[in-house]
């Protein structure tokens, strides 16, 4: 088990390789791109031993990797931003058929206007489909998740197809040090799917898709794939603790940083949190007692992990790298939902910042823990934020004053 | 940490230097984490790549906006203003540059303060290559300012080149002009201080209707402002002794900046010319030839 530089892009298509899947539907898309490019060179090089098959669209990749993965086959298929948008309607299509197929989405703003760098209102707008989904910091974390994910998406008691994300640039193109487990280490711990599900044979046919035409039908397998999704949670514990013994690395439903005796936590997600940690550090050299709380998993949302985790703190700062126009931060409202009927809980504040892969300066991070210091000492709780510079502010004005807006 | 910033022309290799660089401090013992930055354009754009090497964990992501180091792939990159590849510097840090100038006509030339290298890594390049690409002497160069051991170089250089160098002879001229780039450069220490950062203010910002938030534009014919000339590398000279009026330039220039004199002979646009030199390799009698630009030569003649 050698380390090396990896990309977060190659440590997806190492995932790929390593779980052996047998067939993937491609259409490319900037900053995925490289993913599909790794997978196809393996495979034209004999490296690997799977079908590939470029598609003429996301909405057609995504049946045809949904179909096949209802036949019995492992299949993988990525995307990104508007390709995704591309092929959402199949989505709810391919979750309702309860196949493990497991799938990378690397985030990227959506358009108007268009932008290059990450955030996740592309990924965020999947969570009512069904699919599970896996945030990732780091690119080690992309090939883990991988593996991970197939197990747990083809478990019985589960059955839904999965989604691993990761951001755009700053893991899709950034390198860093990456274990590649052996191919052997990995059977062990990920045998091959064995469909106990599996539709499509030519002597077994069979409708799938079906139409139900009645609401007390509909709602029956609409809560079906509710309740299996729960159980993915336990199901999950189960997952994590036969990696860790494997593979020797540890992945909650939750990622908990110097949270143990901390008073003020910021949760974030995906790769920006390596940012939040970096400003844990600081704040705690200037003697706050800060931590940070990173949710892996956003669907099932690990509930009782993040309650459990938020006990006794003082204040909460969520950082949505995301927005729903008209209400605000994502997850900030997800993480409210799930702590409102507590009886102590933390006042919690809401930020908007990361959108399109805007930075987020050490001020902006300053900002926040002052924010939460003076909302525990006063017990009021400001407006949402938007961070924003007034260096960021000159630039959008010169911008403006160029296009002829003012 | 340190933090390098590398910048280069699209097509120059700054993403791969920033790899190799990343690779050898990795294989000598180090965190490294390496990072492209490209937008929208294309050859001869100026990009940006970066790399990070700590003993500690790498706790940053995306670009390097305050480098110990930066690399100067192209020298054209000091004059042009959507460059600024010296943005940034902390106090004590180092330029390298790659130029025929020696580092004390550099700082000159282009007013710089701080520690500045040069190398005329193009010219080392065509002798020892056979054609200018910068990655690997780029990144040897880079490897020795922030110490980073000869071998774990060598090796680097074998991982990250021999995934897109198919030739074996070719791949060992180039490590062979990366170490002879890695030892042409002395050994120096870098002992930088935090850059006085200019404190960000945040703010909160306000409502604006949608004439003014929308992202649209409004105003006309703006693309002349900016000049695509300055992407270039290398210009088309045209020799009149040579030339047979055949028009073949003329007809084969993509961007349709080649127009006649009033003899009939052609000449380009420089302003515009993105130095592709699609005309030079198109001509049928070679009276085209390619000139390696320096930023002077740029700004005077285009007037
Ligand atoms: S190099 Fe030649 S072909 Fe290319 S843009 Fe300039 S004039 Fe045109
Ligand atoms: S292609 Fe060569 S010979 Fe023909 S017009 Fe251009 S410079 Fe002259």
């Amino acid at each position: 088990m050698a380390k090396e530089m990896l990309t977060g892009n190659a440590a997806a298509a190492w995932g790929v390789r390593l779980a052996e899947v047998d067939y993937i539907p491609a259409y490319p898309i900037t900053p995925q791109t490289e993913i599909i490019e790794t997978i196809a060179k393996w495979i034209s090089d004999g490296e690997m031993d799977a079908g590939f098959v470029t598609m003429d669209s996301e909405h057609s990749m995504v049946t045809a990797a949904g179909a096949a993965s209802a036949t019995g086959a492992r299949t993988f298929t990525t995307t990104s931003s508007q390709g995704l948008m591309y092929g959402f309607e199949m989505l709810f299509t391919v979750a309702g058929w309860r196949v493990p197929l497991v799938m990378v989405n690397v985030s990227r703003g959506l358009s108007a206007p268009i932008t290059l760098g990450p955030d996740h209102n592309d990924i965020l707008a999947l969570r009512d489909t069904g699919f599970l989904q896996i945030h990732c910091e780091t690119c080690q974390e992309v090939l883990d998740s991988v593996l991970m994910a197939y197990r747990l998406a083809e478990d019985d008691r589960v059955l839904l197809p999965l989604m691993v994300n990761m951001d755009g640039f700053f893991l899709s193109f950034t390198r860093e040090a990456v274990e590649v487990p052996d191919v052997e280490k990995v059977r062990s711990f990920l045998p091959e799917y064995q469909p106990e599900h599996a539709f499509f044979r030519a002597g077994q046919p069979m409708a799938q898709g079906v139409a139900v035409l009645g609401g007390e039908f509909y709602s029956y397998f609409k809560y079906q794939m509710h309740l299996a999704s729960q159980n993915a949670l336990e199901v999950y514990r189960e997952v994590s603790d036969d990696f860790e013994r494997i593979f020797g690395r540890k992945y909650g439903t939750i990622d908990e940083y110097m949270m143990e005796d901390a008073e003020y936590v910021l949760v974030m997600t995906n790769s920006f949190s390596t940012l939040g940690k970096a400003a844990v550090k600081r704040a705690r050299e200037n003697g706050i007692k800060a931590g940070l709380l990173r949710p892996r998993f956003l669907r099932p949302f690990p509930e009782a992990d993040i309650r459990n985790a938020l006990k006794g703190k003082k204040a909460v700062a969520v950082i949505d790298q995301n927005i729903s126009v008209g209400k605000g931060g994502i997850i900030y409202s997800e993480m409210a939902s799930c702590l409102y009927n507590e009886n102590s809980r933390p006042l919690m504040l809401s930020f908007i910042g990361g959108l399109g892969g805007k930075n987020i300066s050490q001020e902006e991070f300053d900002l926040i823990f002052e924010k939460m210091i003076h909302a525990e000492d006063s017990g009021i709780v400001g407006l949402p934020h938007l961070l924003y510079t007034k260096k960021e502010w000159e630039g959008i004005k010169k911008l403006k004053e160029i296009a002829g807006r003012q | 940490m340190l933090r390098l910033r590398f910048h280069g022309r699209g097509g120059q290799g700054a993403k791969v230097a920033s790899r190799v660089l990343g690779s050898a401090a990795f294989l000598d013992g180090y965190n490294a984490q390496d990072f492209p930055l490209y937008g929208a354009e294309r050859r001869g754009a100026p990009i940006t790549a970066f790399t990070r090497i700590s003993r500690d964990d790498i706790l940053e992501r995306g670009l390097v906006s305050q480098p110990d180091v930066v690399v100067v792939m192209d020298e054209t990159l000091l004059s042009d203003p959507q460059s600024t590849p010296l943005s940034g510097l902390k106090k004590g840090g180092v330029v390298f540059v790659n130029t025929p100038l020696t580092p004390l006509e550099t700082k000159e030339e282009y007013g710089i303060e701080d520690h500045v290298i040069t190398l005329d890594i193009t010219k080392i390049s065509l002798d020892m290559i056979g054609k200018p690409v910068l990655s690997s002497l780029a990144a040897a160069v880079a490897a020795k300012v922030a110490g980073i051991g000869e071998k774990a170089l060598r090796d680097a250089l074998e991982k990250e080149l021999s995934g897109i160098i198919s030739e074996r002879e070719l791949l060992d001229r180039n490590t062979e002009a990366a170490i002879y780039c890695y030892n042409a450069v002395v050994p120096i220490s870098i002992e930088t201080t935090e850059k006085f950062r200019e404190k960000e203010n945040v703010i909160s910002i306000p409502f604006e209707t949608a004439l003014v938030s929308s992202p649209s534009i409004l105003s006309k014919g703006n693309t002349p402002l900016r000049r695509t000339g300055n992407w270039r590398i290398f210009r088309p000279v045209w020799d009149y002794d040579a030339c047979t009026k055949c028009m073949t330039c003329v007809a084969r220039c993509p961007e349709g900046c080649i127009q006649l004199n009033e003899d009939g002979y052609p000449y380009t646009d420089y302003a515009n010319c993105k130095g592709c030199l699609i005309c030079a390799e198109e001509c049928p009698v070679g009276a085209i030839s390619k000139v390696r630009e320096s930023h002077s030569q740029t700004e005077e003649e285009d007037q």
